[in-house]
């Protein structure tokens, strides 16, 4: 069975593992064994909350109950920027026109921004390589909207994520190529990898701070800004069907794309359900296409879990689970469990009928 | 003989050959056209006749004449303030450090801020010559002639002189600092934007240059290479004007990124080796060649000439210099050596 766990001090071989394999790409979560302590520190002290609110990192084991073993995380992180600064471009028009001439220009033009500063960010997505089937990035990623939503005091109304820029198969950006690299001599990768451990705004202190005019940049350049990278395309689709949008905002960096959405709009958040649990000895079949899954959390903030179930176990008022999940889950009959559809498109929980809380 | 005096509007036709001969090659400050050279002759000449600053903005032009043949060789221009009353556009060169203490780096970078800072300045400009008297006497006698219109008519002028060099133009026309940067703005080639930069109100440079500073490491490598470089053609008006005290200071023309020349007016060379003396008339042999200035406002007139120097600040002169000069046996001059 696979579930959501808060990340452990346990899982720090599986992460130092799967960051190794993962490579450059990957800013969040480099292959830097004391920063992986540190993270899991943070994140242990985020769910005991025994940090600032505003300091939370939560970040989120995908635990495979057969092997033992952390095969995925996923993490929240409470509030960018209240820290460090966060830095962004906003990509905006400017005008000039001359009536006189009969003169109109558009010009594209980078403005730096902190414009995400106090707001919520969804990052450090990554899954191990033997575990890319059947739903399991979707349960990774959308695992994350259930617990912002239900524990929304804890998070801003509008969550974001950086989505990667393109960059090509040696990891050379061409907006780092013709922008940043004109400020700050390293490459790219450098770069991006005193990102992940913490030192972007000390880089984005040496980045131009006065408005970037696109036609002065070249064409290779111009065509990277607002677009993500090949690999990072699918995740933009599944935040895309949640509900998140470009919002205007570009990676210093790399140009890459900044997705937004309010919490109350996220399709897992209007889609799910809350429903009573009530533990089934009779045998079911577990093993089903995540097509006919549903995610389930036990709503807990310390101890939160998610797996799936078949959407079969959902009746108007219960859902049925087998003991085991229920044991996974940490729930006993009558405790109020979440449901959500996995996939896009997949089967709904049976509606909530009018008036009936969740 | 050589002879500078305020334009007149007789002198359209010759000027027209000038601006034309210049033509595509070097930009100047001078219309090229018929109309507006009309206009700007006719806007000289009310300047001469007493139209001053604060009400007006007086902008004059002088001619250098060719006495023998009656023809008009040279022009040159004083604007009394820069921008004649509306925003005087330039880049000012500036660096940041961008710097970071964690990482133990610290960069220069350098920025083009837009600038109205030499707006009312005294800026001289409209500079033409016939290509032959480059580097000759007459190329200095038009340019100076100027300086001691100044010096005879100090309170009308400002503290400080700015004069705009040309920038770099290639062979076939083009201009790197304006392809790499003014044109994606103006959307339009450097000839137009210069054309209607001689033309028209400066109005259409607010509504169309970029409103926030440049980062010269972005501009194309021929920009960076032409910013603040002057055009070789303007190697002889450089070294003049560097004679006379002017150095290239932090400003550099918007269109082509040619370079901004300062001076305090004060200490302009002219200005501080010029005497008033009384001119008499004598017949002399031998002497000092000299500038040689007489009379106010549209009555001015400079000329080359070698005069002796006597007691109680009186110059000697023989009959054809009163004559050039157009002034009587005792009238008041201002001297320079050459």
């Amino acid at each position: 069975m696979l579930v959501i766990r808060p990340l452990q001090e346990r899982d720090l071989d599986d992460l130092m593992t799967m960051a190794e394999a993962a490579g450059k790409g990957l800013t969040t979560l480099p292959a830097d064994r004391e920063l992986l302590q540190r993270k899991i520190d943070m994140a242990q002290a985020s769910f005991n909350q025994r940090c600032e609110p505003e300091a939370g990192l939560f970040l989120f084991a995908l635990e495979d109950t057969e092997l033992n073993q952390c095969v995925g995380i996923s993490g929240i992180q409470a509030r960018v920027g209240l820290d460090e600064v966060f830095y962004n471009y906003r990509l905006s028009t400017t005008v000039n026109a001359s009536r006189e001439l009969g003169v109109h220009v558009q010009t594209p033009t980078l403005h730096l921004t902190n414009d995400m500063t106090d707001t919520t960010e969804i990052c450090s997505l990554l899954l191990s390589g033997s575990h890319r089937q059947g739903g399991n990035g979707l349960l990774l990623s959308r695992c994350r909207f259930m617990f912002l939503d239900d524990f929304r005091r804890h998070f801003s109304e509008k969550v974001f994520a950086e989505m990667r820029g393109v960059s090509d198969a040696r990891g050379l950006s061409p907006l780092w190529d013709a922008l940043g690299s004109r400020f700050f001599d390293i490459e790219f990768s450098e770069a991006d990898y005193l990102t992940g451990i913490g030192s972007k705004s000390f880089i984005a202190e040496l980045m131009p701070k006065y408005p970037i005019y696109l036609p002065l940049l070249p064409e290779s350049a111009r065509e990277v800004i607002g677009q993500v990278h090949d690999n990072t395309a699918p995740a933009l689709r599944m935040l895309q069907a949640e509900g998140f949008n470009f919002n205007g905002l570009v990676d210093i960096f790399d140009g890459g794309p900044v997705v937004e959405a309010f919490i109350h709009n996220i399709r897992t958040v209007r889609e799910s359900v809350n429903r009573h649990v009530l533990i089934r000895h009779k045998p079911l079949e577990l093993d089903v296409p995540a097509e006919e899954r549903v995610m389930v959390s036990n709503r807990s903030f310390r101890d939160f879990r998610v797996t799936t179930v078949p959407a079969t176990c959902i009746s108007p008022d219960t859902v049925s689970l087998p003991p085991e999940v229920a044991e996974v889950l940490e729930v006993e009959s009558g405790d109020l469990v979440r449901l959500a559809p996995l996939k896009d498109g997949g089967p709904l929980p049976i509606h909530t009928a009018p008036g009936q809380s969740r | 003989m050589w002879r500078v005096r305020p334009v007149q509007q007789g002198d359209l036709k010759d000027l027209i050959k000038l601006a034309g001969d210049h033509g595509s090659q070097v930009s100047s400050t001078l219309p090229k056209t018929e109309e507006a050279l009309a206009a700007r002759i006719e806007e000289s000449v009310a300047s001469f006749a007493g139209q001053r600053f604060p009400d007006h903005y007086p902008r004059f032009l002088f001619v250098l004449e060719d006495l023998g043949r009656g023809q008009v060789q040279g022009v040159a221009g004083i604007d009394a303030r820069a921008g004649n009353g509306q925003p005087f556009y330039n880049y000012r060169m500036d660096a940041l450090i961008h710097a970071s203490h964690e990482l133990g780096v610290s960069r220069r970078v350098d920025v083009l801020y837009p600038s109205h800072a030499l707006t009312d300045r005294t800026l001289l400009g409209a500079f033409a010559i016939a290509p032959k008297l480059r580097g000759t006497e007459a190329f200095e006698l038009l340019s100076r002639a100027r300086l001691l219109f100044i010096a005879r008519h100090r309170e009308w002028f400002s503290e400080r002189m700015v004069v705009e060099i040309q920038g770099i133009q290639t062979e076939d026309g083009k201009v790197p600092f304006w392809d790499s940067l003014g044109r994606h703005f103006f959307n339009m080639d450097f000839d137009t934007a210069d054309r209607y930069s001689g033309m028209l109100s400066k109005t259409f440079i607010a509504e169309l240059m970029p409103p926030n500073p440049i980062y010269v490491t972005l501009l194309s490598p021929q920009a960076q290479e032409a910013l603040a470089q002057p055009h070789p053609m303007t190697k002889a008006v450089m070294a003049l004007l560097q004679q006379e005290g002017f150095h290239a200071g932090h400003y550099v023309d918007i269109f082509d990124g040619g370079p901004v020349l300062e001076a305090r007016t004060d200490t302009l060379k002219t200005l501080v080796t010029s005497d008033r003396k009384r001119l008499r008339l004598a017949e002399t042999d031998g002497g000092e060649r000299c500038l040689l200035a007489a009379s106010e406002g549209g009555d001015f007139r400079c000329i080359l000439a070698t005069v002796s120097e006597s007691l109680n600040d009186v110059l000697r002169a023989p009959p054809e210099v009163l004559q050039e000069l157009q002034c009587e046996s005792g009238c008041d001059v201002t001297v320079a050596p050459l």
